[in-house]
């Protein structure tokens, strides 16, 4: 129950996560854009990058929530509760090094702090906490990987 | 060169960078400007604008000398050589690009000092500041210096340049040129651990550093005439483009004087997106497209947040810089202040920004940039923007700090973006919504034609509540908002030049702006007249004054914003992109005219 119920719950989680993106950028509180930030990754025409970037989100909002499963497991209970606390973690570990440092890491088109002349990256990097993304951006990303955690808690535990 | 109360002329001064951030060197071999880790952060060498408070790093003989600069031939590595009455020294300053194979510094300023005859005896002196109210600790370690501030650190090493002496603030030393060459370096390194390189390292930064920059500039596509100061233009805007997004500053320097003494002292160090979008259509015209396509995608992705409402300026990291202040207890250039930081303009209604992006956006597209659905639908989402807004008044492209009027230039160039839209949306590369901006387009014209033309004067005007001469009407010519041609235009050219010109230096405009009055002649004005006298056919007249402005700048190719017409002082932000980017522009245009 509790890894159909994780991944059921990463599968709505994410739709919650990245819908709430979207509307943040509409609302001009961030230019966090994670489908095209993941598909730039792969292909440098904008609307290929959504679309790869889309399905990529996905495919890592459910494999996240096989990690909470996991964590689920070993704790030997699953909440809301617990995965809003998990979906902390989450946020912060997204906002603090997953985006701020690795993405950039690995991005081809994505310029660093070490990026100099000899580069032409396309992509701006996000900077500590998401910064460089608008000031809203790590609030805006963090309340919404509570949400997913939330989300994905309560499916696990079959509400 | 002579400094005054400890000030070298803005005109001495070359800049080196990295793509990151910018140094200016003075003739004396100062030094005086060094932000550091980025173009806008805090600076750690600001003699510039505090001759008694502000860093520097010394580097020059320890007796009279004369000094000859050059750059390294396509290279942005700089070259200063001393003469002494005991012989001469060459010394070769760069901020060097990193080697990604090896632990490089973040940031690596590298001075090579090699003796050409004689035995010249050299002082130098590194005084690193942290902005004017961090304190500064200064630390031997090992066979280094290191200065902390928080989490910032320099590491100043030097090799036979004599054995290095701290004080609390300085570290410096004496040695004499005579054999192998010395090498001093200055590492720096924010919220990360320092990395210290060998001599060899160092050396070998520095002439793959040189390297770069050659073949970089020998891409350059252009064989027309004045090639030489084109390239270098070139060579002076990529160090204005800020590597790690692709946004490209105004200049690399604050406050510099419009007026010596005066307030008109402003902070550029920001991305102004006409002026980068003009440096995109320079990129291009020399066939820079990776910079020109990665500047296209910093502007789309950093104006997301307000979009189709864009900003003035942006921060070079994206973000919409907000607010400007004032430094305490900061000097100024030569008693120029206030020192600023940040840049009130950021707040304003500039119309003409439509006109600048949407005229990149079609260059782009020309040269064969691709446009995809998203963006197409984001560019067209723009041209329903200005048709709704064209009416408001702005405050125009002078950035007036008065109130805003309708400014003949904001309206011509809203003309452009809907003309540009239009050839866009024609070519089936964006949605088609021409009916729609239609009626806009035809109320602009009805502006230009009815209010925007002085019968009685000849000319186009500033605004129709301002019946004078201003100099960015040029643009209307350069951007070819109206045929370059017309009759019209033709005799605005001839009143700017009759009104506002003094020898070669075009002034923006004689009126008021809301500011104490006195500024220098505008050099990019007087390469816009150039460039529009080419494009009204009279290439003879624009060749004669082209070669003029070729001439007014300082001996290693570089121009600030304005320059004083009587004494050929420079003024205003130094190395100023819109000044180089006429300059491609304006020989572009008499090349083609004259082909």
């Amino acid at each position: 129950m509790i890894l159909w119920g994780s991944l059921a719950g990463g599968l709505v989680g994410t739709i919650i996560l990245t819908s709430g993106l979207r509307m943040s950028q509409e609302a001009g509180w961030t230019r966090m854009d994670l489908p095209l930030l993941l598909g730039t990754i792969f292909s440098d025409d904008r609307s290929r990058a959504s679309v790869i970037g889309y399905l990529t989100h996905f495919v890592n909002g459910l494999v996240f929530s096989l990690g909470y499963a996991g964590i689920f497991y070993a704790v030997g209970r699953a909440g809301w509760d617990l995965g809003l606390a998990l979906g902390a973690v989450h946020g912060l570990f997204a906002g603090g090094g997953l985006v701020t440092v690795l993405l950039p890491a690995v991005h081809p088109r994505m310029g660093t702090h070490w990026t100099d002349a000899e580069e032409t990256p396309i992509l701006e990097s996000p900077g500590f906490l998401l910064h460089n993304y608008g000031r809203a951006t790590a609030v805006v990303t963090f309340v919404l990987h509570l949400a997913y955690g939330a989300i994905v808690g309560a499916f696990a535990a079959g509400f | 060169m002579n400094r005054i109360d400890g000030y070298a002329p803005i005109r001495d001064y070359a800049a080196i960078g990295d793509g990151r951030t910018t140094a200016l060197v003075a003739r004396d071999g100062a030094i005086d400007w060094l932000c550091l880790p980025d173009v806008d952060s805090p600076p750690v060498f600001s003699r510039l604008l505090d001759a008694k408070r502000g860093g520097s790093f010394e580097l020059q003989p320890a007796e009279p000398f004369e000094a000859e600069r050059a750059y390294r031939p396509g290279s942005n590595v700089l070259t200063t050589t001393f003469r002494t009455a005991s012989g001469s020294v060459r010394v070769t300053d760069a901020l060097t690009l990193a080697d990604r194979t090896i632990a490089s510094p973040m940031r690596e300023l590298v001075r090579l000092v090699e003796p050409l005859d004689g035995r010249v005896p050299m002082r130098w002196r590194a005084r690193p500041t942290f902005g004017a109210e961090r304190r500064t600790r200064m630390e031997r370690r090992q066979d280094r210096v290191v200065a902390v501030s928080g989490r910032h650190a320099v590491a100043v090493s030097a090799w036979g340049a004599g054995d290095a002496e701290i004080t609390d603030t300085t570290v410096g030393g004496e040695f004499v040129a005579d054999g192998e060459p010395a090498v001093l370096t200055l590492a720096s390194a924010h919220g990360e651990p320092l990395v210290f390189v060998a001599r060899e390292q160092a050396e070998r930064s520095l002439e793959r550093t040189d390297r770069f920059w050659r073949d970089w500039s020998a891409r350059a596509d252009y064989d027309g005439p004045w090639r030489e100061p084109v390239v270098r233009s070139a060579l002076a805007l990529k160090l204005l483009v800020y590597s790690p997004s692709g946004a490209i500053v105004a200049a690399p320097t604050t406050s510099l004087p419009e007026r010596m003494g005066g307030v008109r002292n402003w902070d550029y160090r920001y991305a102004w997106l006409r002026d980068a979008t003009w440096s995109l259509d320079a990129m291009l015209t020399l066939g820079f497209h990776d910079e020109a396509e990665a500047f296209f995608w910093w502007f789309m992705h950093a104006s997301r947040r307000t979009w189709p409402r864009l900003s003035v300026l942006y921060r070079v990291d994206g973000g919409v810089q907000r607010g400007e202040h004032e430094a305490e207890g900061v000097d100024g250039y030569r008693g120029s202040r206030p020192v600023r930081y940040g840049n009130g303009a950021a707040d304003q209604v500039q119309l003409d920004i439509y006109g600048s992006v949407l005229d990149a956006v079609a260059r782009f597209w020309r040269e064969g940039g691709h446009i995809d659905k998203d963006t197409a639908k984001d560019v067209a989402k723009l041209a329903d923007y200005i048709a709704k807004i064209w009416r408001e008044p702005d405050s125009g492209i002078w950035e007036a700090r008065g109130e805003r009027r309708h400014y003949t230039q904001s309206k011509a160039m809203c003309r452009l973006a809907l003309r540009r839209a239009g050839e866009l949306a024609e070519a089936g590369v964006i949605p088609d919504r021409r009916e729609q901006w239609e009626p806009a387009e035809s109320g602009l014209r009805e502006f230009l034609d009815e209010r925007g033309w002085d019968e009685g004067l000849g000319s186009f005007v500033r605004a129709p509540e301002l019946r004078e001469l201003d100099a960015s009407l040029l643009t209307m010519s350069v951007l070819e908002c109206i045929d370059p041609t017309e009759e019209r235009m033709v005799q605005t050219i001839d009143a700017v030049r009759r009104e506002l010109a003094e020898g070669p230096f075009v002034y923006r405009y004689r009126g008021d702006d809301g500011l104490p009055e006195g500024e220098g002649a505008f050099l990019a004005c007087s390469f816009w007249l150039a460039g529009s006298l080419a494009r009204a056919g009279r290439v003879d007249e624009a060749t004669e004054l082209m070669d003029q402005l070729v001439a007014s700048g300082n001996d290693v190719g570089l121009y600030a914003e304005e320059i004083d017409p009587e004494t050929g002082e420079f003024l205003g932000n130094f190395p100023q992109g819109l000044t180089h980017l006429a300059l491609i522009n304006a020989a572009a245009a008499i090349a083609e005219a004259s082909a």
